[in-house]
């Protein structure tokens, strides 16, 4: 396991953000799931030891995250969220910079910086001044200092956050290659459920400080109820109250679509039946594909 | 712009463990600040009195040569530890030496807060203390140039031109006077830059705060010893207190008539209390509460 921790608490003053959470993620590209205020970026400075548990314990690579906090960043590259530079500085500079603060030699850090400039795409910008870079830029650029010392993990806090679809899409490109060719782990926290979906084999989604669900994206998505897409001509309101009297849960879109999940072992011949009992017709009815969307829905509780 | 033309390799050496984990930061500091505008021209002229009391130094071994400036019977000057204090404690050095500070120590911690650049040097194996060494060492750096680099000089120059070591030999102590008091005043700047810098993230605030602080403590003393006449109002300013504490090390009498221990209190006072400050604003992590 890289990353394990066992009932860990922490608290900012009155505000619980962990309460006993409890994980053991595998190998390979990781994504950590949760609405704003779940514990996500509480959970990501911890395993960094820039904050410490009030109790429980845990490890990252084996490491102890109370006690081997500099042993753990030195295997460990970090992407935050917000925008964050050294002015005065250009792009080679800067990543060599970090490079040598995480420990690498001065001449190997200069070496590594242009190497991996290069592979995030800035190799021609590398000798412009920060403050000139675009948002798309300056994502690169965090990524770029986050594997200047070859980390065995990476710790990417909204890594797509204010990028336009394309930049979105090569940032993504990149975190794939980095996790799934190139021997990293990748833990990925974001509220954007496609990234997870579409760089991450294994999720973990939390809620207001507590573990919600984990496990690999493919099971989880073996949700225990089928998905039917629903459009009707006439009132629903009674078809619905029909269908929730037999357990049904019903979600109604903005432009009238309902989303009926049906328990494991109903019968979708209920839902006709119920419509021809309220006197309406069925226009659309599609069996739907479950998303992660669905189950980070079921797991945190929102409709 | 082109993704992953050239492919990912890992790094095939081996991380160092560095003595000094914190010298990048410094080195960076040190190298930012000289890319300043004008900053060559205040160092330069901070160097300046140095250069003037180097003369001096050469004029007092060679007063022969200089027989035609002075009056017969009369000293031009004599080099002693007077000479050394009045050098270290000049009101010019001094007020250069805040200048210097508004260049090199402004943006040390309030760029980082400014760019949340914190975030970026604690995801390194790097210690808090590492972080503070860093910034406080360019500081050190600026301040030992115009301070005990200067001191040394000045020794090795008039030993030098005496020829002997009669002056090293009547004042002993003066080697570790100018060590004591360099690392003295570079130590209580360096935590009242620092302070400054932590208390707000524009870099051009902190500027005014720095050069403002020190002229308003010595304005505040001339406007209360002037109402008052009280020697104790000297205890507010900052350039005063320096040079009382200056006079001290070197032996010399305190240009005020009250005990220099005061000025050497409130002095370190203010370095512990910045200190506390300092750690306290610098956390790795912004915390919403």
């Amino acid at each position: 396991m890289s990353i394990e921790i066992k009932n860990i608490h922490f608290s900012y003053g009155q505000v619980k953000a962990l309460d006993g959470v409890d994980i053991s993620l595998p190998k390979g590209a990781i994504g950590l799931l949760g609405p704003n205020g779940a514990g996500k970026s509480t959970l990501l400075r911890i395993l960094l030891g820039f904050l410490t548990p009030d109790s429980g314990e845990g490890s990252v690579l084996g490491y102890d995250i109370r006690t081997q906090q500099d042993v753990i960043r030195k295997y460990v590259g970090y992407m935050p969220e917000n925008d964050c530079l050294l002015p005065g500085m250009d792009a080679v500079t800067f990543t060599s910079y970090l490079g040598e603060l995480s420990g690498m030699p001065r001449q190997e850090a200069m070496k590594r910086a242009h190497e991996v400039l290069f592979y995030v795409g800035l190799e021609e910008s590398r000798y412009r001044m920060l403050e000139t870079y675009s948002a798309g830029m300056k994502q690169r650029l965090k990524l770029a200092q986050s594997i200047v010392h070859d980390p065995k993990l990476i710790f990417l806090d909204e890594p797509t956050s204010g990028l336009d679809p394309q930049g979105r899409t090569e940032i993504l490109n990149l975190i794939l290659d980095i996790s799934s060719k190139k021997d990293i782990q990748v833990l990925i926290s974001s509220h954007i459920l496609s990234d997870i979906e579409s760089a991450c084999s294994f999720v973990v989604i939390l809620n207001k400080g507590k573990l919600a669900s984990e496990g690999k994206i493919s099971d989880l998505k073996q949700i225990d109820y089928s998905l039917y897409e629903v459009r009707l001509k006439g009132e629903a309101g009674g078809f619905i109250n029909k269908l929730k009297e037999l357990n049904y849960r019903i979600e109604q879109t903005a432009d009238g679509l309902l989303k009926v999940y049906l328990p494991q072992h109903a019968d979708s011949q209920d839902m006709f039946k119920a419509a021809l009992d309220e006197k309406v017709q069925i226009r659309h009815f599609v069996k739907s594909e479950t998303s992660l969307e669905d189950r980070f829905a079921q797991a945190v509780g929102v409709d | 712009m082109t993704v992953k033309e050239k492919g990912y390799s890992h790094w095939k050496g081996e991380f160092e463990e560095k003595r000094f984990p914190w010298w990048p930061i410094t080195r960076y500091g040190i190298k930012l600040t000289f890319k300043r505008k004008f900053f060559k021209m205040f160092f330069f002229m901070t160097l300046v009195p140095a250069f003037v009391y180097l003369v001096g130094i050469y004029i007092s071994e060679r007063i022969e040569d200089f027989n035609f400036m002075i009056r017969e019977g009369t000293e031009l000057f004599s080099v002693n530890p007077a000479y050394f204090k009045n050098y270290m404690t000049n009101e010019f050095l001094l007020f250069m030496i805040v200048m210097i500070m508004v260049f090199c120590g402004a943006g040390l911690i309030s760029d980082d807060l400014k760019y949340n650049s914190l975030q970026l040097y604690f995801s390194r194996p790097l210690k808090k203390g590492h972080y503070f060494l860093g910034k406080a060492s360019v500081i050190v750096f600026f301040l030992f140039m115009v301070t005990l680099v200067p001191g040394i000089v000045f020794i090795f120059m008039k030993l030098i031109f005496s020829g002997n070591f009669k002056f090293i030999q009547q004042y002993p102590w003066l080697i570790v006077s100018i060590f004591i008091y360099s690392v003295f005043i570079t130590g209580f700047f360096a935590f009242y830059v620092m302070l400054l810098s932590s208390l707000n993230k524009n870099r051009r605030y902190v500027a005014v705060l720095i050069f403002g602080l020190y002229l308003f403590t010595d304005i505040l003393f001339g406007i209360f010893y002037g109402i008052f006449r009280s020697k104790y109002f000297s205890l507010i300013s900052i350039k005063v207190n320096l040079q009382q504490v200056g006079a001290a090390f070197f032996k010399q009498k305190t240009s005020y008539d009250i005990s220099w221990l005061y000025s050497f209190i409130i002095l370190i006072l203010i370095s512990i209390v910045s200190m506390l400050v300092i750690k306290k604003k610098v956390t790795s992590v912004e915390i919403i509460k």
